[in-house]
């Protein structure tokens, strides 16, 4: 769970996806990977964990399976980054290395990762590293500026990764720079460039392109408008990117859910009927493959207080 | 990955090969809404003369494919699909371990829930979106005001814009919209205003402004026979 800038909501939508997702019977662990701000397990009620991933970075521990922690909800456990070394919060290269191996081998159905704001390469490769990397944005200017922003570095960082030849890399690299000599602006004009240079390097650029997919969840969405920002991001990333970013779902702004944040409990166990918690609960059985309809019960079809409901489905 | 001029209209607009004119039109919409100028999820990504092009193809894949005509002869021109599309690319084998990095950077595995399918919406707060939706106009029966208007905020355009392009104020056009008969100027303005009010939201005119004269007509005629009884 990535998205670029700070405060759009991803801690609370993860902490929300995994409750949800253990409730619908998955085995779950989320990671807390945001060293440096980490408050995830507040939000799913989990006293300050002792056991942290703080402790795998400063190499007091080998074992990822041991910082697991349980968490009030069945089949829903943490790694916490608490207590995290102020002078030195990010691992070495090597230990991300052997950290981002380390979060494949955990035993779970899912694995969720919390990611901290930024673009920064240590943040990036836990996006990279999933099967899924999903996009946290908020409808405004900032934060869809920044999920663009975190998208492209993620985008760029892959395909220097799948590139083999050091002069193929090079290109990407000068890429990344959006104002290099080249003039080359868009991931079209590095493809373009990079066929030219060597096409077996073309048809690995576009291979590895068509498993680049980003997915998108729009969370505090107030209006219409702001739920169809979710389609228009994805038709962006399609025409500028070419690549598939599926909008997943979206999230209603809800002072509840800022509540809920406040007495430590997911909302989607404190207000399990509450708009915001169906939004959420449709987002897992969306990522889980399930119909959306039997999770609250046909309540979809009562309509929503606040919300117009005609329309005819 | 094709740029935006390699792309057939299709595929421009992100709609199957058979898509029905309501789809046309929601993706019309959408594409509208996205490329605008200074739109939220376009402008830091794409240079405005990008844009502008974008919208220009945009714009003509929608004029023709909305023709049933040019719809036709153009199907006849592209070659045949080969493209895929929506949720055909994900059982489009994604075999990340063929990928290079792929095995290290974790494999994706196939899923069905796949594209976005925007009938299949997300509903509730969806209603607020496919409010106006839900008018699938087969431009069959009378047009009045409401319909009028429904299909304006089906495709997607402010009164300012129809204002804009066909020089005819916003008053008359609201009037138009709400039917305030009285308060519209002859009859011979009003044909031509209906007329460029429908060419600019793309319906046709040649069925439009027959079937709303006739209620301008009919109204007047029952306002003049009102008015003569009164008198008598």
């Amino acid at each position: 769970m990535g998205g670029g800038k700070g405060g759009v909501g991803k801690t609370f939508v993860t902490a929300n996806l995994a409750t949800s997702l253990a409730r619908l019977g998955k085995r779950v662990i989320v990671v807390d990977v945001d060293l440096e701000g980490a408050n995830l397990h507040t939000c799913l009620g989990v006293p300050t964990p002792q056991r942290s991933l703080a402790d795998f970075v400063s190499e007091r521990v080998e074992d990822l399976a041991k910082l697991v922690v349980d968490t009030p909800v069945p089949n829903l456990q943490l790694i916490g980054a608490t207590h995290g070394n102020l002078a030195d919060a990010q691992p070495s290269h090597l230990r991300r290395v052997r950290l981002l191996r380390g979060l494949r081998q955990l035993d779970a159905d899912i694995v969720m990762l919390d990611l901290g704001a930024g673009s920064h390469a240590s943040v990036l490769d836990y996006f990279l590293v999933s099967d899924d990397g999903i996009l946290v944005l908020q409808p405004e200017p900032t934060s869809v500026e920044n999920a663009y922003t975190f998208l492209r570095a993620a985008f760029y960082r892959r395909m220097r990764l799948a590139m083999v030849g050091h002069g193929v890399r090079q290109l990407v690299t000068m890429a990344m720079d959006q104002r290099n000599e080249r003039g080359i602006r868009t991931p079209l004009d590095l493809l373009r460039e990079i066929e030219a240079a060597d096409t077996a390097e073309g048809h690995r650029f576009v291979e590895t392109m068509r498993v680049f997919r980003p997915r998108i969840i729009v969370n505090g969405v107030r209006t219409a408008e702001d739920v169809k920002l979710g389609f228009s991001v994805s038709s962006v990333c399609k025409k500028y990117f070419g690549v598939e970013a599926e909008y997943l779902g979206y999230v209603n702004f809800d002072d509840e859910a800022r509540q809920s944040v406040s007495m430590r409990r997911p909302i989607v166990d404190l207000r399990p009927d509450a708009d915001v918690s169906i939004y959420l609960q449709r987002i897992a059985r969306k990522l889980l493959g399930l119909p959306s309809t039997s999770a609250a019960g046909g309540r979809q079809d009562a309509g929503v207080p606040g919300y117009p409901s005609g329309g005819k489905r | 990955m094709r740029g935006i001029d390699e792309l057939d209209y299709y595929e421009l607009l992100e709609v199957a090969r058979n898509a029905t004119g309501a789809e046309l039109d929601r993706a019309y919409r959408t594409a509208h809404d996205t490329y605008a100028n200074g739109s939220l999820a376009m402008y830091s990504v794409f240079e405005s003369r990008d844009a502008t092009e974008i919208r220009s193809r945009f714009d003509e894949a929608y004029r023709v494919l909305s023709d049933a005509e040019l719809r036709e002869a153009y199907d006849a021109e592209i070659p045949a699909e080969t493209k895929r599309t929506g949720s055909d690319a994900f059982r489009d084998v994604v075999d990340a371990a063929s990928v290079p990095g792929g095995a290290e950077m974790g494999h994706y595995e196939q899923r069905e829930l796949a594209g976005f399918d925007p009938v299949e919406q997300l509903s509730p707060l969806d209603a607020a979106v496919e409010e106006y939706d839900a008018l699938e106009d087969d431009g069959s029966g009378e047009f009045d005001g409401v319909r009028l208007r429904r299909n304006r905020l089906f495709r997607g355009y402010e009164l300012e814009q129809i204002a804009d392009v066909t020089k005819v104020s916003r008053t008359h056009l609201r009037n138009i919209e709400e039917e305030n008969f009285g308060e519209l100027p002859a009859d011979v303005y009003v044909r031509g205003f209906v007329t460029a009010y429908a060419q600019t939201i793309g319906l046709d005119p040649r069925v439009v402004v027959p079937s709303y004269m006739a209620r301008v007509q009919g109204s007047r005629s029952t306002a003049a026979r009102g008015g003569f009884l009164a008198r008598r």
